[in-house]
């Protein structure tokens, strides 16, 4: 097997990215992490270490480049981890330098940001389908779960999914960032499932991040994890997806992991908005966003989102948190 | 829309009819097939199991005993083989496969004839329409025939296509409505300068032996619908896959059957399109990377379909569970046949085919000249699809599978856009629209039981319904076009052209106009015409 096919290039040079790379270069294999900083790309070349993630040592297995083109010829198999607002520019850059062959998975766990300012949502649109507008290959995929930053630098165990309609990049996925026990990957086909899935996580934290703030029983906590997988288990079959993907770790596991610390932006804003702070668009985060988002989605396919509908209205400032609260907990219950 | 052509216009430059070579080339096709299939199963069946040699005998001979004893037909070449099986030896079960393949091959193949050819299109394409004169009267169908090509309105993209058609070898995807269209798309083929294409048609059409005549030496291959085992699909493909290497052009239904609702089709099947991402790949392996193909999206547009009733008839029977192969309907009646040429082709332009631009086997846009570009516009190389990380050619059949589903998405993408809408399909629609409303619902089923008062419709609600789809098309190009050579007609005139239309060729009037009211008639038939305009939705949503 040849150097470019066991190279993994990494798009992005964030918390998230580095993460990876550092982890899988530890693990002997061959990164180049793509940045358009260039003060990053030094940084790492000349210290080994990222300001992005400033405490962890990058081994030298990891390069970084500002070279889109470095990256595509010597990687085949490209991981894209940037910001849901960054990913069409991204796609642009990247689709001017990657041909049929290559293989893009992404690690954006949220809906992709509108296209133009005066435009809505375009509510079926998923990181997939912005990838694939974007460049010529066909072979992209996602990668999500619970793995967070500081578990992947710090040896901990952690495990994440890629999908793909395609058996090739599912394959590949897992055979160039499997690295057990710091990172063992699951597979599925259902690209739509557990693209819909770790998006709606970040969502369904900004929910518990407001139940917390309002001081929400244990109990009451457990249900709405519950009734948020599935009603987003709902949305997905709708949309075309398997509902056991949201009980999976890019639903549930991301949820949990998110929801636990202090540290998520999603859940941060839930406490926020327990606290009466109703935040301006710019302010949003991609769980947010996510929510938005997918209560579209959720109208024009016709799904009944309660959780998801009442999160909405309060980023809208149409329902104050504990009237949405009290909407969600009078939802009448059916046949689980 | 460019390259339209003017009714009478003919291309400046016809492409090649590379079919010319086809018959010295035959043999030569078919001991190819014969070579790849063995060879594949014979490796196949060394993982044992289902692959084994005994499992795909045993599987033809079953097939065959069953099929056969349901016709009531000999089957005792079969009961022997399948006796033999236990004791044969491998070399024997090679041999066996060898000949059957063989077998089968021979009878898939297809013939031309470049004096069938010219005489079909040389003295006039209008004598094509003797392939529908499956009769002794043949003066009488030969008459009623005769203008048949000036029926045919051919335009689009053809300018591009004739393009690809030069550079590479053409994949013509037509959606499939009616029996006729093998004619429709080949004189719509010949009318828009585009080469005479090899093709796929069921057993069923060759039973008629004038019909059987033309298609079997025009290159038409034959596809027995009824041979259900996994060794026919195998020659089948593999036949396909040869053709187009040898830079045949070929023209598949991607709909399968002709559609039996009208509605444009949106579920392809995909088992012929597959083989044009197999060929490409073996190509760019025997390092012709710029052996290109092109899929062609065209859709045929009848003002009536000779075969609505029984079409029609058999959709609403029971909902996907409709005969795959119907024998006995319109088109297997002589009279059905010459009045349809009679009544329906008498109006010009009767059949509109219309041709969209080209895309590669991956289901990608390509430029003027034939250059694969991604959805961002950018020249693309089509090969790197099929490389691996070190740029060699590799083999992946699920990928493939993958690749030909984004290819028949982007096709039933196209199709509507495509779609060009007679003065039947606008009325039938306008009328639906209204009794919908009456009804106050939309469902076939509940209509067919409501009382008859729901039926009737004002004509002036049905001429402001026109009016409004109308000022809809001209809106939304997406949703197709009214027909290019009426778009100047007024609503009134429209709506007098297609109640004639649906109230004097099938066995009952559609509708009835009296006065001041409309009458559904045949609410079966209605349902089928503005189905065409099924994709168009509702005014409220």
């Amino acid at each position: 097997m040849s150097t470019r096919a066991d190279t993994v290039g990494i798009v992005g040079a964030g918390t998230f990215g580095t993460a990876l790379g550092s982890m899988l270069a530890r693990h002997g294999r061959r990164v180049i992490l793509w940045s358009r900083d260039a003060s990053i790309v030094a940084a790492i070349q000349q210290t080994r270490r990222s300001p992005r993630l400033p405490d962890a040592q990058l081994p030298e297995p990891l390069e970084a480049t500002a070279d889109p083109k470095r990256l595509a010829s010597e990687a085949r198999f490209l991981v894209m981890a940037v910001s849901s607002k960054d990913v069409r520019d991204r796609a642009r850059e990247l689709g001017d330098v990657i041909d049929g062959s290559h293989i893009v998975v992404h690690a954006i766990g949220a809906l992709p940001a509108p296209a133009n300012r005066a435009g809505t949502h375009l509510v079926n649109e998923r990181v997939s389908e912005i990838l694939l507008e974007g460049m010529a290959t066909q072979k992209v995929g996602v990668l999500a779960g619970p793995a967070l930053p500081q578990d992947l630098t710090s040896k901990a165990y952690s495990s994440m999914v890629i999908a793909s309609r395609f058996d090739e990049v599912v394959d590949e996925g897992r055979r160039l960032l499997s690295a057990p026990p710091a990172l063992r990957v699951y597979t599925s086909k259902d690209l739509i499932g557990v693209e819909l899935a770790s998006a709606l996580s970040g969502a369904y934290t900004v929910a518990l991040g407001l139940a917390d703030g309002l001081d929400t029983p244990i109990g009451a906590r457990a249900v709405l994890i519950t009734r948020a997988i599935a009603e987003a288990s709902r949305l997905g079959q709708a949309a075309g997806a398997e509902a056991r993907t949201f009980s999976g770790l890019a639903g549930l596991g991301n949820l949990l992991v998110r929801s636990q610390g202090d540290k998520s932006a999603d859940y941060l804003l839930g406490r926020r908005l327990a606290e009466g702070i109703v935040t301006a668009d710019g302010g949003r985060t991609e769980g947010a966003r996510a929510a938005l988002a997918a209560v579209e989605l959720a109208s024009s396919l016709r799904v009944r989102m309660p959780v998801l509908q009442g999160i909405a209205a309060v980023l809208l400032g149409t329902l104050e948190p504990r009237e949405a609260a009290q909407q969600i907990g009078d939802t009448v219950a059916f046949e689980e | 829309m460019t390259g339209v052509m003017a009714r009478d216009a003919r291309p400046v430059r016809e492409a090649e009819n590379r079919l010319e070579k086809f018959n010295t080339d035959r043999e030569r096709l078919l001991s190819e097939v014969a070579r790849r299939v063995v060879a594949r199963r014979v490796a196949e069946s060394k993982t044992g199991g289902d692959s084994s040699l005994e499992y795909v005998l045993n599987d033809v001979a079953f097939c065959e005993i069953r099929r056969l004893e349901a016709s009531g037909e000999g089957s005792d070449r079969w009961k022997d083989l399948s006796r033999r099986l236990l004791g044969m030896s491998d070399d024997d079960k090679r041999e066996e496969l060898r000949s059957l393949v063989r077998h089968y091959g021979k009878d898939v193949v297809g013939n031309f004839d470049p004096r069938v050819y010219k005489f079909a299109t040389g003295i006039g394409p209008s004598l094509l329409g003797f392939l529908f004169s499956p009769t002794a009267n043949i003066k009488e169908g030969m008459n009623s025939l005769r203008h048949l090509d000036a029926r045919i309105h051919a335009d689009g993209e053809t300018e591009v296509a004739r393009a690809c058609a030069e550079r590479g070898t053409l994949i013509v995807t037509p959606t499939h409505s009616s029996n006729m269209d093998s004619p429709a798309i080949g004189l719509g083929l010949t009318r828009a300068g585009l080469p005479p294409t090899t093709y796929g048609a069921g057993k069923n059409l060759f039973t008629n032996p004038f019909l059987s005549f033309f298609m079997r030496n025009l290159g038409a291959y034959r596809v027995d619908r009824r041979l259900k085992f996994e060794l026919y699909k195998d020659v089948l493909k593999e036949y396909s896959t040869v053709l187009l290497e040898h830079g045949y052009h070929s023209l598949f239904f991607p709909g399968g059957t002709r559609c039996r609702s009208n509605i444009i089709e949106k579920n392809l099947k995909l088992g012929l399109l597959g083989t044009s991402v197999t060929a490409y790949k073996n190509s760019v392996r025997e390092g012709a990377p710029n052996k290109r193909l092109y899929i062609l999206p065209v859709t045929i547009n009848y003002r009536l379909v000779l075969e609505a009733e029984t079409l029609i008839d058999d959709y609403l029977a029971e909902v996907g569970k409709s005969r795959y192969i119907i024998t006995d309907d319109e088109f297997s009646r002589v009279g059905r046949i010459l009045e349809f040429f009679r009544k329906i082709l008498a109006h010009e332009g009767s059949v509109v085919v219309r041709f969209g631009r080209p895309l590669d086997v991956f289901g990608n846009d390509v430029t003027d000249d034939g250059e694969s570009i991604d959805r961002a516009g950018r020249i693309v190389d089509p090969a790197s699809f099929v490389k691996g990380a070190d740029g060699e050619v590799v083999d992946d059949d699920q990928r493939d599978a993958e690749y030909t589903r984004a290819l028949g998405r982007r096709l039933a993408a196209a199709y509507p856009r495509l779609t060009v809408f007679h003065s039947t399909h606008l009325v039938a629609r306008a009328v639906w629209d209204n009794i919908c409303q009456n009804a106050g619902t939309r469902d076939i089923y509940r209509l067919l039981r409501a009382p008859t008062g729901h039926l009737e419709v004002p004509v002036g609600a049905v001429l402001r319904s026109i009016d409004r789809l109308r000022a809809r098309l001209l809106e939304n190009p997406a949703y197709g076009a009214e027909h290019p050579l009426h778009t100047s007609q007024s609503s009134s005139d429209k709506l007098d052209t297609g109640v004639h239309g649906l109230s004097t060729y099938h066995t009952r009037p559609i509708l009835l106009r009296t006065n001041e009211m409309m009458t559904a008639l045949d609410l079966k038939l209605l349902y089928y015409y503005q189905n065409r305009t099924a994709h168009i939705p509702g005014e409220a949503s």
